[in-house]
């Protein structure tokens, strides 16, 4: 299949193979209440959660500690062997990016996926690779560019094929950084893509673009706003954010990736997302949810707004008011 | 060859018996219930069976670890993790002279820990008693029995501050 074909039909998380504890148990041939000692002393296998909170495996771990396990002497050693097989993936797709192929990086993809979820694989194959390759060549070189618009391209590919939004959350993700080669890009791209299969809608806009912005945001209707990126200056990302809650209200609304802000959002309320895009679009939903269960306010007033202070028009408060 | 062999080979006795074996935790040192059991003790769930000599093999309150070929630090006992100050899941794929020394300056070539500890992992069936310190510590010693365990073969180390 051609580099860039799509190819992650097969391996989707519904396709992604997990098992129940007892599952996983039958499997490796231990007891539940062994498995979960792993969890706590090993870390390994780790499993994901269901939306009832049960522990679900994936059934490449499993599998891989229960070939280790024949060739291990201790339960530490066979859960550092199937680890190493399963990091073997990110050496596969760092070679491949290094050697400009683009077929094997997308097999090096489909080999991760089916081990382990959308999510895991992205943030535990594509971005360290990345990352590496990074470290490697400097983000200011040729080999990165290939590998970071190769990277966009993949996860571009995969919000596509996520499934449509199941859940009423709107995210807007204002986009500060500066071109897909930016290295915050991956990361954005991630969290854009780990908010859409977790049933949001995403609408990612760049922070430059205002003009326009009250038909859009009327027909988008978000529930929260994303400042992504660190490349674009605070003023222009302030003006953004005025033109969103002037069309939208006001929103809560989070930094992910901007730098550190610290100092000047304590006061604001606005909220630094994790740097790492799992975490962050946990975060994000998590404020969307909180939100919608609180009970409704009156109409908002710019004293009660979350993103908006008492003197708007004062462009120094406006920048304030978005926590920049 | 001599003229009236047929070149054919031959069954002979063997020379020495079987030593009688036994199966153990590698982290808790239990020998398994019954005779039917998996990879994993079911007694404590930390440890995978693991089969020695009878002679040479650990029991519950004995302080042992496994190591390989390469001397690499493959499993270390519940008891040896007190005795040593290091959990199995730091010390696993460490060197073994990260946490044993030899502490006789005299012994050398066959009798120097690390290469007894090699012979255990390789090929020898004997077992072989050396002294030993924790790097950077000279006032204690401990005595470190050395035999095979497996699979896969590896050396068994069954420390003791016992002289008897």
């Amino acid at each position: 299949m051609p580099a860039g074909g799509m190819q992650l039909a097969p391996t989707l998380p519904s396709d992604v193979r997990t098992l129940k504890t007892s599952e996983a148990a039958a499997l490796l041939n231990v007891s539940p209440n062994t498995l979960r000692a792993w969890e706590r002393r090993f870390g390994y296998p780790q499993p994901q959660r269901s939306p009832g909170k049960h522990r679900l495996y994936t059934h490449g771990e499993v599998a891989a500690l229960r070939d280790a396990l024949q060739e291990g002497l201790s339960i530490s050693s066979a859960v550092s062997r199937a680890r190493e097989a399963l990091s073997a993936d990110t050496n596969v797709l760092v070679g491949a990016l290094h050697s400009f192929e683009l077929e094997r990086a997308d097999g090096a993809m489909e080999a991760a996926l089916a081990l382990r979820s959308v999510e895991r694989s992205v943030e535990e194959v594509l971005l360290p690779s990345l990352r590496e390759l990074a470290a490697r060549h400097g983000v200011d070189s040729a080999p990165w560019a290939f590998a970071a618009r190769w990277a966009n391209d993949w996860l571009q590919r995969a919000q596509r094929l996520a499934p449509p939004p199941t859940r009423p959350a709107s995210v807007l993700i204002g986009d500060a950084t500066r071109d897909e080669i930016d290295p915050d890009s991956l990361d954005v791209r991630a969290l854009e893509l780990f908010c859409a299969r977790a049933g949001a809608r995403v609408l990612p806009l760049p922070v430059r673009g205002i003009t326009g912005l009250p038909e859009v945001l009327g027909a988008f209707a978000p529930h929260a706003v994303v400042i992504a990126g660190g490349h674009v200056p605070d003023d222009d990302v302030a003006r953004w954010a005025y033109g969103v809650r002037s069309a939208a209200g006001p929103l809560p609304i989070a930094l992910f990736r901007r730098g550190a802000r610290d100092d000047r959002v304590r006061t604001t309320g606005a909220r630094i997302l994790a740097e790492s895009p799992g975490d962050a679009h946990r975060e994000v939903m998590g404020m969307i949810e909180a939100r919608q269960s609180r009970p409704a306010v009156a109409t908002p007033t710019p004293a009660n707004t979350e993103i908006g202070t008492e003197a708007e028009d004062a462009p120094e408060l406006r920048r304030r008011s978005v926590g920049l | 060859m001599s003229a009236h062999t047929s070149g054919h080979l031959r069954l002979v006795p063997a020379t020495a018996e079987p030593k009688p074996q036994k199966t153990f935790c590698g982290h808790c040192g239990v020998e398994p219930d019954s005779d039917v059991y998996g990879r994993v003790c079911e007694s404590c769930g930390l440890g995978v069976l693991l089969t020695a000599n009878a002679d040479a093999a650990p029991g519950p309150d004995d302080a042992f670890m496994i190591v390989d070929s390469s001397l690499c630090v493959c499993a270390v006992s519940r008891m040896a993790e007190d005795l040593l100050g290091a959990e199995e899941t730091e010390a696993v794929n460490r060197h073994l002279s990260e946490f044993l020394v030899p502490a006789d300056a005299e012994a050398a070539g066959a009798d120097n820990l690390m290469d007894l500890v090699i012979n255990a992992a390789g090929d020898t069936s004997e077992t072989s008693v050396a002294v030993v310190r924790p790097p950077d510590e000279f006032g204690i010693r401990l005595r470190v029995q050395v035999g095979a365990c497996g699979p896969p073969r590896a050396a068994l180390l069954v420390l003791s501050d016992g002289w008897d």
